[in-house]
């Protein structure tokens, strides 16, 4: 018979009582989304996707979700592209004396409140004409999450060998080939968690969207946002309960196949 | 494969006030093996960056068969380089590195995977091929570095400490291996290290360096029976440094050492005047143990302070009127009559035994 050890139970109960602490409030979605009622509220009397079926009739839903997608995705792109190629570039460089003002600089938008951002890009969107368009709410989204993707990459790059790009020079490789070929597999790791953590962060921005957006860019957040707003449909929280899942369906697939790639480094011989 | 030959000539590089290389000349022969040899900080490692075009001289020009390469970037050079830690591609496998510098030459796959096949044979790890970089040993590693920068047939193979991180009886048994590949392929190999049993082992000659500088450059044999330099005596091999003057020169040539005389052949390069301050190395092993009534060009007597038993030697400090701890390592022959600690002896040494050296007027 297996013993309770009693010296470190209580840290267990109290680590499992604040996981579900933390989880709870994102949980309560799920029974109100399956709700017959037409308020929101927790299920009684039975369970009800009705709310699902009009989320998948409603144009409107519909339009917010596919516009999330696509701003999402070509935010992850966009960012992954410019952070990726910022963290080789200084950790190429490092030691020298821009490096560090160059690490600041990438990460300003993560030090700086989302809402002071938010006010600068509204003012100056509108004097580039790029207000409520995809290209303006694109860009916004990018220069929040490339942050995002800087430190994953650096994070990635630390441990590796700089000699492996000198390597790549000496076997006849240039500059471009050598970051490509070699650089970009070693980064590989921070590049896809730097993706994930990108998407997301566009996936569910709202601040800013509500500063850079009017009536033509409607992401799914702030639909949510608006709906909560003007009445108290369980639609919402139908939507929530997609959007979790998605997330972190999304997160999984990609930390996966992430784990599968690396060979373990006990398989020594 | 045709060898090729490198010069450098008056090679400096300075950073904000300090001297990595000073105007350094030298001549590596078309498929010799040229060991650099210094100690950690003497600018060897600079050299063979400077030489691979990742450091950009301050001055001088690098010649690879009389053409100067020294602005080439490193990809244009084809020198295949062994890094220190080899610098494998983790996310390739011993294949995909072996091939890589192919790839990059845009060689036909079919081609491609003949000539990866051949160097890892070459290296006797075609059995790996399919394996990963962490899946190694640290001497199967350095040979998977060794066949992927000898692939694509480079111009020189330059090794940078190539066998430092491996264990000692590993590393004796690469030596050995490296040797016999030079030999096989016959390409220029250009060899760092401070490691100076490995440098002695593997080079037809070694290049000795000191801050910078070329010390003095040679055959193995030639720096160690001929040694220009208390450093270069003292840095390869061990050395009893004996402060003397000159007395006399005939023949031979008589010097004072601490009241006691000494004999000394005259030696090339060597021009003794009498009242001049001269400085003689004596190895260990030069010196002989006298029985009684026997007689050396040399005597001095003397009583042991140290005696270690070390299997084929004895290594024994003897207190001498010329030197406080004379070291001398004497061969067991067998285990009677070893020396002890606390004996008075004779001992004894030719006129060819002691080589005078510059006292070393940069220290």
């Amino acid at each position: 018979m297996k013993r309770v050890d009693w010296t470190t139970l209580p840290f267990r109960v109290l680590g499992w009582m604040v996981l579900v602490f933390l989880a709870a409030p994102m949980l309560v979605v799920f029974p109100v989304s399956v709700t017959p009622n037409r308020w929101i509220s927790l299920p009684s009397g039975g369970i009800s996707f009705s709310h699902y079926a009009a989320v998948f009739g409603s144009p409107d839903w519909l339009s917010a979700i596919g516009q999330s997608v696509v701003i999402a995705t070509a935010t992850m792109v966009v960012a992954v592209a410019i952070g990726t190629a910022t963290a080789i570039t200084a950790w190429r460089m490092a030691g020298h004396w821009i490096i560090p003002a160059l690490r600041v600089l990438v990460l300003l938008p993560l030090i700086v409140p989302t809402v002071v951002s938010a006010l600068g890009m509204y003012r100056v969107w509108v004097d580039f004409g790029i207000f409520d368009s995809w290209a303006g709410i694109i860009i916004a989204h990018t220069i929040l999450a490339t942050p995002f993707v800087f430190l994953t990459v650096s994070a990635s790059l630390t441990n590796t060998d700089r000699r492996i790009e000198q390597a790549s020079r000496t076997l006849g490789a240039g500059a471009f080939r050598t970051a490509w070929a070699v650089l970009v597999p070693a980064a590989r790791p921070g590049i896809l968690a730097g993706a994930v953590f990108a998407f997301i962060t566009s996936w569910d921005e709202i601040v800013v969207t509500m500063f850079v957006t009017a009536r033509h860019i409607f992401t799914l957040p702030r639909m949510i946002f608006e709906e909560i707003h003007d009445n108290l449909d369980p639609a919402v929280a139908a939507v929530s309960a997609m959007m979790m899942l998605v997330t972190v369906a999304v997160a999984a697939v990609l930390l996966w196949r992430d784990l599968r790639g690396t060979p373990a480094a006990s398989e020594k011989p | 494969m045709t060898a090729h030959a490198l010069s450098l000539r008056g090679l400096t590089k300075r950073y904000q006030g300090t001297v990595a290389i000073d105007d350094l000349t030298l001549d590596v022969a078309a498929g010799e093996f040229l060991t650099l040899l210094g100690p950690s900080g003497s600018g060897k490692t600079t050299v063979l960056m400077a030489i691979a075009g990742f450091v950009q001289p301050t001055s001088g020009d690098i010649l690879l068969d009389g053409r100067p390469i020294t602005r080439l970037p490193p990809e244009a050079r084809e020198f295949g380089v062994v890094f220190q830690g080899y610098a494998l591609f983790p996310h390739m496998t011993v294949a995909e590195n072996v091939a890589y510098p192919l790839r990059v030459r845009r060689v036909p796959p079919a081609e491609r995977a003949t000539r990866v096949r051949e160097t890892l044979e070459l290296v006797q790890l075609g059995h790996l091929a399919d394996r990963r970089p962490a899946q190694l040993s640290g001497g199967q590693q350095q040979r998977v570095a060794l066949a992927r920068a000898l692939v694509f047939r480079p111009n020189l193979l330059l090794l940078d400490e190539p066998l430092s991180a491996l264990d000692k009886s590993l590393r004796t048994e690469l030596q050995i291996e490296l040797k016999r590949l030079h030999g096989r392929i016959g390409t220029t190999f250009v060899n760092v290290t401070h490691d100076q049993e490995e440098a002695i082992t593997m080079s037809d000659r070694i290049a000795i360096m000191r801050g910078g500088r070329l010390m003095q450059m040679g055959s193995p044999a030639e720096l160690f029976e001929r040694p220009g330099s208390r450093f270069v005596a003292g840095f390869l091999g061990r050395s009893n440094f004996l402060n003397a003057r000159v007395t006399a020169t005939g023949n031979a040539v008589t010097l004072d050492c601490l009241g006691v005389p000494l004999h000394q052949a005259r030696a090339p390069g060597w021009s003794p005047v009498v009242g001049d301050a001269a400085m003689l190395a004596l190895r260990p092993n030069k010196i002989m143990v006298l029985a009684e009534g026997e007689d050396a060009p040399n005597v001095v007597s003397g009583r042991i302070t140290t005696a270690l038993y070390a299997g084929t030697v004895m290594q024994l400090v003897v207190e001498t009127p010329i030197h406080p701890a004379l070291e001398v390592s004497l061969a067991i022959r067998g285990a009677e009559g070893l020396p002890a600690e606390g004996d008075s002896l004779r001992l004894g040494w030719g006129l060819n035994a002691a080589v005078p050296v510059a006292p070393d007027a940069a220290a």
